[in-house]
C-alpha cells in the first residue's frame, strides 16, 4: 500500500525524479568507470611482461629501463656492449636472455632488433607467447615481422617492401636496403601490436654506411656485399633475462649493477612496475576522489530536491495523514522515495556503464593499449552501490524531518 | 697567474688519476632506507636484509668507544634471532635451515684509503694538498681526522647484512610478513622490499606505521 502511494507520487512528479535519477546515475556512472579505467589499466600494464626475471639495461632509473624496454616509451642513454651482455649471460645463474636493438623507426613505430628467442621466451599475459597469426618469423636478413596494429593500421600483407626511417622521428630513411614484411603476429594487447621486429643483424646492417648518427655521404655499399659483412652486433639497447633459480636473482642483480667494467642496471620487471604505478597512482587517487565528490554532491542535490517539493507537497501528506498515516509514516515514504531514486540510479548507471565501455573500448585500447575487460559488476562495486543507497536514505532524512514537523504541526489544515 | 698554473697543474693531475682508474662507481648508501630481498622458491624462502649502519646503531664510523663496540655486538645479536627483525604466519611452517648476520664495513673506501694515492679522486680538490703533506696516511683511523669532516657517515659507510633461509611446509600459507624489525631499531627508516616468486616480481615500501606486507596469492 505504502510502496503503491509512493510510486504514484513518484510518478506525479516523472520528470524532477527522472532528471534527478539521470544525474544520480551519470555521477555513479562516472565512478564506476574511473575505477574500471584504473584497474584495467594496471591488469594492461602488469600484463604486457610475464616471467622476465631481469632486465638489463645501461645505467640508467628502473623506470625508464622498463619504460624503453618493455613500453617503447622513451629512449635509452646509452647501449650496452656486446662483451658485456656476453659476460653476464655466461654466468652461471643465467637460463635464458633475449637481447634487443632499439633507436629506428617505422612511420612512427618502433623498430626493435632481437633474435628468433625473442618469440620463444619473451611471455605476456600470465605466460602467454606471442604467436604468429600469417606467415613466418624472419628468416631472411632483411625479413621483418609486424605486429597486429602496425599491419592493421597500415594496411600491410606479407611481402609488402617497406623502408626502415634512422631515428624515432627523422627525415633520413634506410632507403637503399628495404625489408619485406614475413609475418604478422597475433594481437597480444601489449606495446608489441605497435612494433616492426627485425634481426640484430638487420640493425647493424642498415648502419653499414652510417658513422656517428649520419649517412657518409656518396658511400652506398652494396646490399650483397653487405650480406657477406660480419654483421654480428656490437651493441644493444636492454635484454630481458630468466634465471635458472629465483632464490639467486638479487645476487646477479648486484653483480650486475656493481658490474665494473661498464655502468649497468638490472631491474625486477614487476619491481619497477610497482615503482611507476606508485607514481601514476596519484593522480589515479584524484580521480577517484573527484568522482566521489561528485557523488556526494548529487546525493545532496537528491536531498534538495526532496526538500523543495515538500512545501509542494504538503496538502499530500495533510491527505496522508487524514487517511490515518502516522508523522513516522510520513518519514517512511520520504525515505522509501530516496530508496526508490538510489536504486534506480544503480540499474541505470550499470546499462549506462556497459553502454559507454562497448562503445569506447575498441578506441580505448586502439590509442592507449589498454584493453578493459566489460564484465560483471564486481564485488567491490556491488558493495558501494549498497553503501551509495544506504547514504542516499540517510540523506534523505534531513528533509524527512521537516517533513515529520510539518505533518504535526499542519496536522490537516495547512497553514501557509 | 700563479693561481690559473695552480688550476692547470692540479688538472692535470687529476687527469692522469682518470687514466690510471678503469672505473669508478660507488654504491648509493642512504640513511633511512633499508633494503630487503625476499624471494620464494619450491619450499624455501630467503630473506636479505641491507641496512645501513645508521639506521641500526645511529653511527657509522669505526666503532672505537666500549659504547659504540657494545652497541654493535647487540645489533648484531639482535639480528641473530630473525624474529626480533621479521615474522612468518605460523601455519606455513617455515623452519630456519641457514643465517649469516654480518657488519659490512665499505670495503672499496677502505682499499682507497690505504693506498694514498688513490684517494684524491673523489676528494674536493681543495682538500688535495692537505693529503700530499699528510705522510701517515696510511691508517684508515686515522684519515678521517685529517680529513677534518663533521660528518663521519659521509666517509665511512657500514652496512648490517643479514641473510636468513627458510624450508618451509606450505609457503603458499605465507600471506604476510610482520616487520618488529621498527621497534627493535629506534633509529630504523623505510624498508624497500624487492619480493619475487615464481609468479612474478612486486615491491613494497614498509615503514614504521604499518610494519607488515601483503603478499597474499603472491607465492
Amino acid at each position: 500500500m505504502l510502496l503503491k502511494l509512493t510510486f504514484a507520487s513518484l510518478y506525479v512528479r516523472l520528470l524532477t525524479i527522472s532528471m534527478t535519477v539521470f544525474a544520480i546515475s551519470l555521477s555513479l556512472m562516472l565512478y564506476l568507470s574511473v575505477e574500471k579505467l584504473r584497474t584495467s589499466a594496471y591488469t594492461s600494464f602488469t600484463d604486457t611482461i610475464s616471467q622476465t626475471d631481469l632486465i638489463l639495461g645501461s645505467r640508467t632509473s628502473s623506470i625508464q629501463l622498463l619504460l624503453y624496454s618493455v613500453f617503447r616509451v622513451g629512449n635509452a642513454t646509452n647501449n650496452i656492449t656486446w662483451e658485456s651482455y656476453e659476460e653476464i649471460i655466461n654466468k652461471d645463474e643465467v637460463e635464458w636472455s633475449v637481447p634487443i636493438s632499439l633507436g629506428d623507426s617505422h612511420k612512427g613505430f618502433r623498430v626493435m632488433g632481437t633474435n628468433l628467442d625473442f618469440f620463444k621466451r619473451y611471455k605476456y599475459r600470465g605466460g602467454q607467447l606471442i604467436e604468429i597469426s600469417e606467415g613466418n618469423y624472419f628468416d631472411d636478413l632483411y625479413d621483418v615481422v609486424i605486429g597486429a596494429a602496425v599491419a592493421e593500421k597500415l594496411k600491410y600483407n606479407i611481402g609488402k617492401s617497406i623502408i626502415v626511417s634512422h631515428g624515432i622521428k627523422s627525415f633520413t630513411d634506410h632507403d637503399d636496403q628495404p625489408f619485406k614484411v614475413s609475418g604478422i603476429l597475433e594481437k597480444t594487447g601489449t606495446p608489441i601490436d605497435n612494433t616492426v621486429i627485425v634481426s640484430l643483424e638487420a640493425i647493424e646492417a642498415i648502419h653499414v654506411d652510417w658513422s656517428s648518427g649520419a649517412k657518409i655521404p656518396g658511400q652506398e655499399t652494396p646490399i650483397e656485399e653487405i650480406r657477406n659483412m660480419d654483421l654480428s652486433a656490437k651493441n644493444i639497447t636492454a635484454a630481458f633475462i630468466g634465471v635458472k633459480s629465483k632464490l639467486t636473482i638479487f645476487k646477479l642483480q648486484r653483480w650486475i649493477n656493481e658490474y665494473p667494467e661498464e655502468a649497468l642496471t638490472s631491474i625486477l620487471p614487476g619491481v619497477a612496475l610497482h615503482e611507476l604505478w606508485r607514481i601514476i597512482g596519484i593522480v589515479e587517487n584524484l580521480l577517484l576522489g573527484i568522482s566521489i565528490v561528485v557523488i556526494f554532491t548529487t546525493l545532496i542535490g537528491m536531498a534538495a530536491i526532496i526538500f523543495s517539493s515538500l512545501n509542494e507537497r504538503r496538502r499530500e501528506m495533510a491527505i496522508w495523514r487524514a487517511m490515518g498515516a502516522s508523522p513516522n509514516v510520513v518519514i517512511g515514504i520520504l525515505m522509501l522515495e530516496a530508496f526508490i531514486i538510489s536504486f534506480l540510479s544503480t540499474l541505470l548507471s550499470s546499462i549506462l556503464l556497459y553502454i559507454l565501455l562497448n562503445i569506447l573500448q575498441p578506441w580505448i585500447d586502439d590509442t592507449y593499449g589498454i584493453l578493459i575487460n566489460i564484465e560483471l559488476l564486481s564485488f567491490k562495486d556491488l558493495l558501494i552501490f549498497i553503501l551509495f543507497i544506504i547514504s542516499a536514505m540517510f540523506v534523505s532524512l534531513i528533509p524527512a524531518i521537516r517533513a515529520y514537523w510539518f505533518s504535526i504541526n499542519d496536522g490537516m489544515t495547512i497553514k501557509i | 697567474m700563479k693561481f690559473i698554473l695552480t688550476i692547470l697543474i692540479f688538472f692535470n693531475f687529476s687527469i692522469t688519476k682518470v687514466y690510471a682508474e678503469e672505473t669508478r662507481q660507488v654504491d648509493k648508501h642512504e640513511h633511512g632506507l633499508g633494503e630487503l630481498n625476499i624471494a620464494t622458491e619450491g619450499d624455501v624462502i630467503e630473506f636479505e636484509f641491507m641496512i645501513p649502519g645508521a639506521d641500526i646503531v645511529g653511527f657509522e664510523y669505526v666503532a672505537k668507544s666500549d659504547a659504540d663496540i657494545a652497541g654493535i655486538k647487540k645489533a648484531l645479536q639482535t639480528f641473530e634471532n630473525y624474529e626480533n627483525i621479521f615474522t612468518l604466519p605460523t601455519n606455513s611452517r617455515c623452519q630456519l635451515t641457514e643465517k649469516q648476520v654480518a657488519l659490512k664495513e665499505d670495503e672499496d673506501d677502505h682499499d682507497e684509503h690505504e693506498e694514498h694515492d688513490d684517494h684524491d679522486e673523489h676528494e674536493e680538490h681543495d682538500d688535495h694538498d692537505e693529503h700530499e703533506e699528510h705522510d701517515d696516511h696510511d691508517e684508515h683511523d686515522d684519515h678521517d681526522e685529517h680529513e677534518g669532516h663533521d660528518e663521519h657517515a659521509e666517509e665511512n659507510h657500514n652496512e648490517f647484512y643479514a641473510k636468513y633461509s627458510f624450508e618451509c611446509g606450505d609457503t603458499k600459507a605465507i600471506n604476510k610478513v610482520e616487520f618488529p624489525y621498527f621497534s627493535t631499531f629506534p633509529n630504523s627508516g623505510e624498508l624497500e622490499v624487492q619480493f619475487i616468486s615464481s609468479i612474478g616480481s612486486v615491491s613494497f615500501e614498509v615503514e614504521a606505521e604499518e610494519p607488515s606486507i601483503n603478499i597474499d596469492g603472491k607465492i
